[in-house]
């Protein structure tokens, strides 16, 4: 008897507690019906990189476009705002402010100096926000705040050079161009544990002074090492003219040189023209990837853009705008202001540790805020177009 | 051997631009008494101008030099009575003041050039102008001087002698001259000051359209801050060789591209830009007046 | 204080103090630029020690004052009496070395900048306080002896000289002090920022701070203290499609400042017809 009666009011007490945990519920989602999902984007929409911060927006603003024409977040329409930065750390820093006090999420800021200047301010305020676009190395120092779109930069770009030094199975002796910004000498480094797992070695570093203007120079120094390849870790301009000084001087065999993916932007091609086909570049992407959703992204990138193919930085926040919209519907995250900091903590949570996340390309997995299983791509460059050599999967060991 | 060499020559052709820059920018001291700062910012300007002119006319070579030379003068012409303004009160502070003035236009135009044309993306320029398909000028293993490199220390060498020639040896050089330094006193003597300055304008356009062409050729392609990244070297050669002084702009600017080429081939690449600088900071700190001394 | 303002506010007065870091050499008309690359050491001297050392920031800010004054100093013993323009490259010279010496060097970040500067408690208060005492001291200094001294010779070197003025000590004196205030910037932008990157320090500063001087007046040190909370506020509060041609606006108040008020915004003459409707001074 005693038993049943304990039974009855453990019973009673779950039922009470179920029945008051739905009325409060009940409550809350009478008192707030969201009527849109905003995501704040601090971008550079002006200033020295606007092409490129219109670029980033563009994929952003396809997403939200795509979740509308499909119903929305859990049906809530969504939106992507603009917030322009011009590239200056002083005005990251009052716009991240602002949206330190009333945003869910965002996104951004771009690039380096006002992520430097800005992510302290959402650290402080607890706003998780969407580096999208940084490495590895930046964005941890925001962590959990931040998420990195990738692995750490010494694990992840050694396979796909070594892939590069397995095809030309005869390449011995390699000079790297490196220019000193931001995280590009740590990709260097990388780069030379890729080439010494292919037995490669490295006979020379070239410093590229950030604002040089004629190349000869470092290309003489280059040559006089008698390399049989070429790397580089430099602005895309820069990367394009040491090319062209590179064959005025002699060079012909383009496929031994490698360009890493931070020079995947329009001046390498506008700079170096047909003279860079066959000329070997790696990057996360794959444009040649034959899927409805990639190639209606592309078709909708190249009639907003004069028929320019994709950036390849684009998809990331493409990718970031379906990511909090997963985080969002399998969390239960209402867009309450009364519930801000929960909420934020519920997207922050939710995509550090997202499972099987279906991106633009591929599919992947996060830990603790960083990419378990995204793949490299090794291209050949023809025409101005990316043609897919190998793809390769790092590791995060 | 042939490497010193091969950098040696190197030197000569990055070299060749500096002299093309602050002959114009002396030029302009001289003719006008304007410190133009952003004197490489307004070439650049003519550099875009001419590749706008060369995509519209199906890279139409005539055209595209016009527009680069026409631009320039026309800019020039334009912006004129701006610093003549300013230059009504003479004295150490307007110079200057002309200074500021040119270092404000140099931000109007970096800033349109990175906003309005090709997406703020560097422009290339095509093979038929700079010849890049006809192969090097000069060519011997490592050792190798392309075309427009030698057009460009040519052509600087002629107008340093030209020019030196026209400002202090003919009529018209001396009322150039005469109207910068005094043009009340120029006036006086009958000098039609109009005429001549707007001469004097177009004359340092021309120069500055010439320099874009050039440029153009030589290094195949340009940036929006091109201009920027060569303003503070050509005042620094400038400030060097003795402002106005034309002959040691020319030795100053061929000297600077060849240390920097010895300094990158042989030593360092991310600090050659700070030691030339710390070079040419010993230097103005130990005469200020310049090398060769002014020539205002 | 909401977050947005402070932040505003704490911009602003790093951009005063620049911007009188700047005026005061130009007193005696020279473009005394290395106040950049002063902030720079001096901000990347403060956030090493708060980081590494456990410097308190107080600590950080005497130092950083001290090396920008030191640094000043043994410069102006080249350039205390130069002509503008050899100051001015001096000044682009100090930037480019300070920029590749920072890249360079790994112990403080290098390329990859500098994290982790604790936050100060009451830190805007604390920068407000030092504009304060900034401003007290340029004010003095404008209505000392050395003051006229300085305007004399800004008009007239030769006069100045024949009057018993040692420009060079006088140009010394004012590029020190310009120092000093630049360092201070720097330390104050370090704890500010709570990160720091190479590119911070470069030439969009001289733009900046210079269009604040002109703008507002280099005759007086309140046209400053005007111009650079406007200016920098322009873009925050202009609708995007405005604001993103700044710098071109910037280049065009620029112009038309030199053009049409060569002296800038709050001129001599200004501040005097202010103090007479205000009954501060009796009309002479």
């Amino acid at each position: 008897m005693k038993k049943i009666l304990v039974i009855s009011i453990v019973l009673l007490l779950a039922a009470g507690s179920l029945w008051a945990a739905g009325k409060k519920e009940e409550v809350v989602a009478e008192e707030f019906v969201a009527t849109e999902f905003e995501i704040p984007f601090l971008n550079c929409l002006t200033g020295p990189i606007a092409s490129i911060g219109e670029y980033l927006q563009w994929g952003a603003e396809r997403a939200a476009w795509e979740i509308n024409q499909a119903g929305g977040i859990n049906g809530v329409p969504v939106k992507v705002t603009g917030i322009d930065t011009a590239m200056s750390p002083e005005i990251g820093t009052v716009e991240m402010a602002k949206l330190s006090e009333t945003a869910l999420v965002a996104m951004g800021p771009v690039p380096e100096p006002v992520i430097m200047a800005a992510m302290p301010i959402a650290v402080r305020s607890g706003l998780y926000s969407f580096t999208a676009t940084t490495s590895y190395e930046y964005a941890m120092q925001f962590f959990p705040w931040s998420i990195s779109w990738f692995s750490p930069t010494d694990k992840k770009l050694p396979p796909v050079v070594t892939a590069w030094a397995k095809k030309n199975s005869g390449m011995k002796n390699v000079v790297q161009f490196v220019e000193n910004y931001g995280a590009w000498p740590g990709m260097a480094k990388a780069h030379v544990i890729g080439l010494e797992a292919a037995g490669v070695n490295v006979l020379k570093e070239i410093e590229v002074p950030t604002d040089a203007v004629a190349f000869g120079p470092l290309v003489v120094k280059a040559l006089a090492e008698n390399p049989d390849g070429i790397i580089f870790a430099a602005n895309a301009e820069k990367v394009a003219k040491i090319i062209l000084e590179l064959q005025s001087r002699g060079w012909s065999d383009n496929s031994k040189i490698l360009v890493f993916s931070s020079a995947d932007d329009g001046a390498l091609y506008t700079t170096g023209g047909s003279n860079i086909n066959g000329v070997m570049i790696y990057n996360y992407v794959d444009p040649g990837l034959d899927t409805p959703r990639w190639q209606a992204f592309r078709e909708a990138f190249k009639a907003d853009h004069d028929g320019m193919e994709p950036f390849s930085l684009s998809p990331n926040y493409y990718d970031a705008v379906y990511m909090i919209k997963r985080a969002i519907e399998e969390t239960g995250v209402t867009g309450d202001p009364a519930k801000l900091k929960e909420e934020r903590i519920l997207i922050r949570d939710f995509c550090n540790n997202v499972e099987n996340f279906k991106g633009l390309f591929f599919d992947w997995s996060n830990e603790n805020g960083v990419p378990k299983d995204k793949p490299l791509f090794l291209f050949e460059i023809q025409d101005g177009q990316k043609v897919l050599v190998e793809k390769v999967v790092p590791t995060n060991k | 051997m042939e490497i010193f060499i091969a950098q040696v020559i190197n030197g000569l052709s990055l070299g060749s631009i500096y002299v093309l820059l602050v002959t114009g920018f002396n030029l302009l001291l001289l003719v006008a008494m304007i410190i133009h700062f952003s004197f490489p910012v307004v070439v650049v300007f003519s550099m875009y101008m001419a590749w706008i002119v060369l995509g519209l006319t199906g890279n139409n070579i005539f055209l595209g030099v016009a527009a680069g030379i026409s631009s320039a003068i026309l800019f020039n012409i334009i912006t004129a009575p701006m610093f003549q303004h300013i230059m009504k009160k003479r004295g150490e502070v307007d110079i200057n003041s002309t200074m500021v003035l040119s270092m404000g236009l140099g931000m109007i135009i970096t800033d349109f050039l990175s906003h309005s044309i090709n997406s703020g993306f560097p422009i290339a320029f095509p093979d038929n102008l700079t010849g890049r398909a006809a192969g090097p000028f000069i060519q011997f293993g490592l050792i190798s001087m392309s075309r427009g490199a030698f057009l460009a220390l040519t052509v600087g060498i002629v107008f340093v002698t030209g020019l030196f020639w026209l400002l202090y040896k003919t009529k018209q050089g001396r009322a150039f001259r005469a109207i910068a330094e005094d043009p009340n006193g120029a006036k006086l003597v009958g000098l039609p000051i109009l005429k001549t300055g707007l001469q004097s304008y177009a004359l340092t356009g021309f120069l500055g359209g010439s320099t874009a062409i050039l440029m153009a050729i030589l290094l195949g392609s340009a940036s929006p801050g091109l201009g920027d990244q060569l303003g503070h070297k050509v005042l620094a050669v400038s400030i060097i060789a003795g402002l106005g002084n034309l002959k040691g702009g020319l030795i100053v600017g061929l000297s600077l591209g060849i240390l920097e080429a010895l300094v990158q081939g042989y030593w360092t690449g991310t600090w050659s830009n700070a030691i030339a600088f710390v070079i040419m900071l010993i230097a103005i700190l130990v005469k200020p007046k310049g090398i060769f001394g002014m020539k205002l | 204080m909401s977050l947005p303002l402070y932040y505003y506010l704490a911009i602003a007065s790093i951009y005063i103090l620049m911007t009188w870091a700047l005026y005061l050499p130009y007193r005696v008309a020279h473009l005394h630029f290395m106040v950049v690359a002063n902030m720079a050491i001096s901000g990347y001297f403060g956030g090493y020690a708060a980081t590494q050392w456990g410097w308190p920031f107080g600590a950080a800010l005497l130092a950083g004052m001290l090396i920008g004054a030191l640094l000043s100093w043994l410069v102006s013993f080249g350039i205390g009496d130069a002509p503008t323009f050899a100051v001015v490259i001096v000044g682009f010279t100090f930037i480019y070395i300070t920029k590749t010496a920072i890249e360079n060097w790994d112990l403080i970040g290098g390329t990859m900048g500098m994290f982790g500067i604790p936050m100060v408690k009451n830190l805007l208060l604390y920068a407000y306080l030092f504009v304060l005492v900034t401003g007290i001291f340029i004010y003095r200094f404008d209505h000392s002896r050395l003051g006229r001294a300085a305007s004399a010779k800004f008009v007239d070197k030769d006069l100045a000289t024949s009057f018993g003025v040692n420009t060079k000590h006088l140009g010394m004196f004012l590029q020190t002090w310009a120092g000093a205030i630049g360092g201070a910037c720097g330390v104050f932008y370090a704890f500010f920022m709570n990160s720091l990157f190479p590119d911070f320090f470069t030439f969009h500063i001289i733009g900046t701070t210079m269009t604040m001087l002109f703008l507002g007046g280099y005759t007086t040190m309140w046209g400053p203290l005007l111009a650079a909370p406007i200016l920098w506020g322009l873009p925050l509060i202009l609708p995007t499609s405005i604001a993103s041609w700044r710098q071109i606006i910037y280049g065009v108040i620029l112009i038309v400042i030199l053009l049409l008020r060569p002296e800038g915004a709050v001129t001599r003459q200004f501040i005097r017809k202010i103090q007479v409707k205000l009954k501060l001074v009796k009309l002479a």
